[in-house]
């Protein structure tokens, strides 16, 4: 009871945070979409081409859900632990799986506003170009798979964060180099080989977005996915991220508890 | 009721003893003094207590439950605001704090209500219970901290630093309450403090800390009882100061300081004065106080 009760708590905390900064919110749904609309626009060497819309949003709702779920889970943690009050949640009964994953959970919801403003935004700038923003309910799966692996890779960077300082420049460099190399702005496929192996191998939301790809641009089915690792790895790598993530974040609080840095103030 | 037993933290590889075998014992329903300079180990100490730093070797039990190996019934024992960090979210309210930190402490949400209303009303927060904590004055925020330590009204509170930076409203405000919580509700508070008035003040037993060891664990009154063998009198005279003595004049008045071994001297200095013709005004037997004590204890040449 007492799991369920903090987890719950932590997770309304994490909304009433997100509420209290409704304005970035709000900037972040601005700027997110006009960024996409700017990708477009440079890729299509200044027009808003039909055949790119399509694509380039589906990676860019990835990386937008990245980018939010990652950062807003690491910075809250890191904010905590520097102003002192991550250790007051240590001084309670609940086990701090239950603090963690409502964070997880409460990040996870606070990324969607700003992933659904881009979404809409795609939707209606291919809607004006004639066209229609596809659906296939197969999408859940791999969109299940990014969400989970975003959740795997927050994780790790809370972990790292709990002992190491300065760890800051490699929550930045990751999410920028999901950008560039996790198969959002431009196709594994088109990306040199060992590039692609290693994005599909590490990547949280590489193999999903190859998927989605997959699903609602070729009209494949989930079973026989033609680009990437197929289904298996599509399921199989976000549970891996996940379980290297509790697996160091576990060691990591161990090695905290002992080095004192639950508090760094 | 605390039971530290020979705790001890090392810390890397050059082997730094940060705390040497401390041990100590916190009887329930009591306020504990926890003192030393900076530096003495208190702070590695009271995280090792509150579990937030493993120990090297050694053990805390609170309220008879091992802080290392029972975690979640040890903690459900215990509260605590820790000196230097914000202890609650200042992006939250007085009431949102309360409630998210009593629902962690595994309260149900009817009780954590009740209880965050007697809270907030006892400490003057009430009317202010839905205004952003980070708005809040000094010691207004340090009030909601307290507030969210004793939420689950534990049977252990641990208050570090409680009145540093308060004014002395707020410091009297936290002073009487934790009176009360210990006298009136059978609290066991552990109390650091570099105000050694407020430490004399409130604490029924004090422990000093220096390089890592403890150099004194008695009642308060049976400390500065031990310090008063050093007896110092002061000896008010009229007109100037008389040579021979220890003395300073200020504002026309004569105090002259005599330190003695035994308090037969004291005659003799009496009459030596008179025998130079001093009119005295008074003599005061000095009462070491708590700063004394502890002056007197940290600045002891180290067996080490």
């Amino acid at each position: 009871m007492t799991f369920a009760r903090g987890l719950a708590a932590e997770v309304r905390k994490g909304l009433l945070n997100l509420l209290a900064g409704w304005r970035e919110v709000l900037m972040e749904m601005i700027t997110f979409p006009l960024f996409y609309l700017l990708i477009v626009l440079f890729m299509g060497r200044g027009e808003l081409r039909a055949d790119l819309l399509l694509p380039v949003l589906l990676g860019m709702v990835a990386l937008t859900f990245i980018h939010e779920q990652v950062n807003r889970v690491f910075w809250s943690y890191l904010g905590d632990i520097q102003s002192g009050v991550l250790e007051q949640t240590y001084l309670t009964p609940l086990p701090s799986a239950a603090s963690i994953l409502g964070r997880q959970v409460a990040a996870v919801i606070a990324a969607v506003p700003t992933a659904l403003a881009v979404l809409t935004t795609g939707a209606v700038a291919i809607s004006i170009q004639g066209g229609q923003l596809p659906f296939d309910a197969q999408v859940i799966v791999p969109l299940a798979a990014i969400v989970l692996g975003t959740c795997g890779l927050a994780l790790i960077l809370c972990g790292l964060t709990l002992v190491f300082k300065r760890i800051e420049i490699i929550t930045q460099l990751s999410v920028a180099l999901y950008a560039i190399a996790g198969g959002t702005l431009v196709p594994l496929a088109a990306l040199p080989d060992p590039i692609a192996f290693l994005s599909r191998l590490v990547v949280p939301i590489a193999p999903g977005i190859e998927a989605m790809r997959d699903i609602l641009l070729g009209g494949h089915s989930l079973a026989a996915l033609p680009t990437g690792w197929g289904l298996g790895w599509l399921l199989t790598q976000p549970l891996l991220i996940t379980a290297a993530g509790v697996i160091l974040f576990n060691r990591l609080e161990h090695l905290a508890r002992h080095r004192g840095t639950l508090g760094r103030y | 009721m605390i039971e530290i037993d020979a705790l001890t933290k090392v810390y890397g590889s050059a082997q730094v003893r940060a705390v040497d075998e401390v041990s100590l014992t916190v009887p329930a329903g009591s306020v504990f003094g926890f003192l030393g300079p900076n530096g003495a180990g208190k702070t590695t100490t009271i995280k090792m207590l509150a579990g937030l730093l493993t120990p090297t070797s050694g053990q805390v039990r609170l309220g008879g439950f091992d802080v290392t190996r029972q975690r979640s019934a040890a903690m459900a024992q215990f509260g605590a605001v820790l000196e230097g960090s914000r202890n609650v979210y200042w992006s939250l309210s007085a009431w949102q704090n309360l409630m998210y930190f009593g629902r962690l402490k595994g309260m149900r949400k009817a009780r954590v209500a009740e209880r965050a209303q007697d809270l907030l009303t006892d400490l003057g927060l009430w009317e202010r219970r839905h205004d952003k904590v980070g708005g809040f004055s000094r010691g207004m925020q340090q009030k909601v901290a307290i507030a969210v330590a004793l939420i689950a009204d534990p049977p252990v509170v641990l208050l570090d630093e409680p009145t540093l930076g308060l004014d002395v409203e707020a410091t009297r405000t936290v002073k009487n309450w934790i009176a009360e919580q210990a006298r009136e509700l059978g609290t066991t508070i552990l109390l650091t403090t570099h105000q050694l008035d407020v430490a004399e003040e409130l604490c029924d037993r004090v422990a000093v800390m220096r390089q890592g060891r403890l150099v004194a664990d008695l009642p308060t009154r049976e400390l500065l009882a031990r310090f008063r063998e050093r007896d110092r009198y002061e000896i008010r005279v009229e007109g100037a100061a008389p040579p021979g003595f220890d003395a300073v004049t200020r504002e026309g008045v004569t105090t002259i300081s005599v330190r003695v071994s035994d308090p037969s001297e004291v005659y003799e200095v009496v009459e030596r004065l008179r025998a130079q013709g001093v009119v005295l005004e008074s003599l005061t037997q000095v009462q070491p106080d708590l700063e004394d004590v502890f002056l007197a204890l940290v600045n002891e040449p180290s067996h080490a």
